[in-house]
């Protein structure tokens, strides 16, 4: 069996592409701080909120986890309409992409703020500081610096599960690359360079991480 | 001669034959797609079964359709055994052009674009794409698609058609398969949407307090099996086998079986 590539063809639509992969990048992007600060709310409601919240976050984080991606997608988009919330294609995807990551990185965070020492929290609390402060100087701060890797490891993931979002008509890479190949028919040629922007992505995200952690957590002599 | 010196010649000459035997071209290669399924006496056909009436899954979880009766047929005739390799829409071509299947039978309609990448044999039926929607909303000529959302599905022929004959300002919103598509229709994430006018009615029926209704006719297209390129041998036993079907009636009884209307005269080419 003979295949001819024909590579040519995706360089004509090389534009189309890299404004998918622009997309990619923003709608991750958003979904990590949106999923982040989320996780955090919910991890500071978990530690301090009376029961029923921390029933109602412990609900909320084995539900996401434990379903799979695309069906709460799916969920989202063509189930909650029937309950008067009609999103559209992209809001639904953020707000799916939000939810899954929030659940995950609630974990991970919490995983962060039982590992530190019992002392800190004390020594904190004996020197007066509100609890807020406590939260944020003596909890939040030095567990994230402790569950970076972590977190950045399930950012990467949510960059790459994004490309499922194409199911309800979210536009990203995934869902120009179908686009293209659907109406030129060159599916190889167009997949093997989708494969190659998103290893790209994930890099540059990784780098990018790189960065942010070295500039809050270890510039400065808080350690 | 030492044993050393008969070792290393042993070998080179092992060597030799090795590369001779990988340079002379392996006789396999000539044999056409059509007698490798003679001799094999298996087809294998690329389906969608997710595309009513041409390919459904039956109750027993088995392929069923009018294509897939065609397929099942035609199978039987050339003395093989029929491999059903199930794909979405947006496979169709792919699963053909990548060698998982050697024909496939689903529904494709003859585009001069998709003749650019695979052979169409003759057309064995015929479709037309509409756009439709609930009662509710009002469109009666194209112009009425202007700010109304219209979901469509890739690798369609509603794919290659709407997008030139709907106006600027209609947003078409694309979806991954007919499902999708149906579902976001029903849920009013889309106003309206495109598919084969079988599709539409199947949705109607089955969402009668919707009141969908067939708003615009898009297109009509006839539709054919399709083989790779340079399949020539397998391509005129397909023909000859639609010729064949044609006179004695089995592709009319199984298009009326399926869709309920009468086969319209199959044209040639």
């Amino acid at each position: 069996m003979n295949y001819v590539f024909h590579f040519n063809v995706v360089l004509d639509h090389l534009p189309e592409l890299i404004e998918g992969a622009w997309l990619t990048i923003r709608l991750s992007a958003m979904a990590m701080a949106l999923g982040l600060a989320l996780a955090v709310v919910t991890a500071y409601a978990r530690m301090t909120g009376p029961a029923p919240v921390v029933w109602l976050v412990a609900g909320y984080v084995e539900l996401i986890r434990n379903t799979p991606f695309l069906v709460q997608i799916f969920i989202i988009y063509f189930s909650l309409p029937a309950l008067g919330i009609r999103l559209e294609a992209n809001e639904a995807a953020l707000a799916a992409m939000t939810v899954n990551l929030g659940a995950y990185a609630t974990e991970i965070l919490r995983a962060g703020i039982e590992a530190l020492p019992r002392g800190q929290i004390e020594a904190a609390k004996a020197l007066g500081l509100p609890r807020l402060a406590i939260f944020r100087y003596v909890i939040l701060f030095p567990a994230l610096k402790t569950v970076f890797p972590a977190l950045a490891s399930q950012f990467i993931l949510l960059m790459l599960g994004s490309s499922v979002v194409s199911a309800i008509s979210a536009v990203e890479l995934t869902a120009v690359t179908n686009s293209l190949q659907s109406t030129t028919f060159r599916a190889f040629e167009f997949y093997f360079f989708a494969t190659g922007l998103y290893l790209a992505m994930a890099l540059g995200f990784r780098f990018a991480l790189g960065v942010i952690y070295w500039a809050a957590f270890q510039r400065r002599a808080w350690n | 001669m030492t044993m050393k010196k008969l070792g290393l010649r042993l070998v080179a000459l092992a060597v030799l034959a090795a590369v001779a035997a990988m340079l002379t071209p392996h006789s396999a290669s000539a044999e056409s797609t059509l007698d490798k399924i003679l001799r094999e006496k298996k087809l294998r056909v690329a389906i969608d079964v997710a595309n009513p009436p041409f390919g459904v899954l039956g109750k027993d979880g088995q392929p069923d359709g009018s294509d897939v009766a065609v397929a099942r047929q035609l199978a039987k005739d050339l003395g093989a055994e029929i491999e059903f390799v199930q794909v979405p829409s947006t496979g169709r071509i792919p699963a053909l052009l990548a060698g998982r299947a050697d024909v496939t039978i689903a529904s494709i309609s003859v585009t001069a674009d998709r003749a650019k990448a695979v052979m169409f044999c003759n057309p064995n039926g015929a479709l037309s794409i509409t756009i439709f929607a609930p009662q509710a909303v009002a469109v009666k000529t194209p112009a009425d698609l202007v700010g109304k959302r219209v979901g469509i599905t890739r690798a369609t022929l509603e794919e290659a058609t709407v997008p030139k004959m709907a106006p600027a300002g209609t947003n078409i919103v694309w979806f991954d398969d007919l499902a999708s598509t149906t579902q976001a229709l029903l849920s009013g994430q889309v106003d309206a949407a495109a598919m084969t006018g079988f599709a539409e009615k199947a949705v109607a029926d089955a969402n009668p307090d919707k009141h969908i209704e067939n708003k615009l006719l898009v297109t009509t297209a006839f539709y054919g099996p399709i083989v790779r390129h340079d399949e020539f041998e397998l391509r005129q036993w397909i023909n000859t086998w639609l010729f064949l079907n044609t006179q004695n009636g089995f592709l009319a009884a199984t298009y009326k079986k399926y869709t309920g209307l009468d086969l319209p005269p199959l044209p040639v080419f």
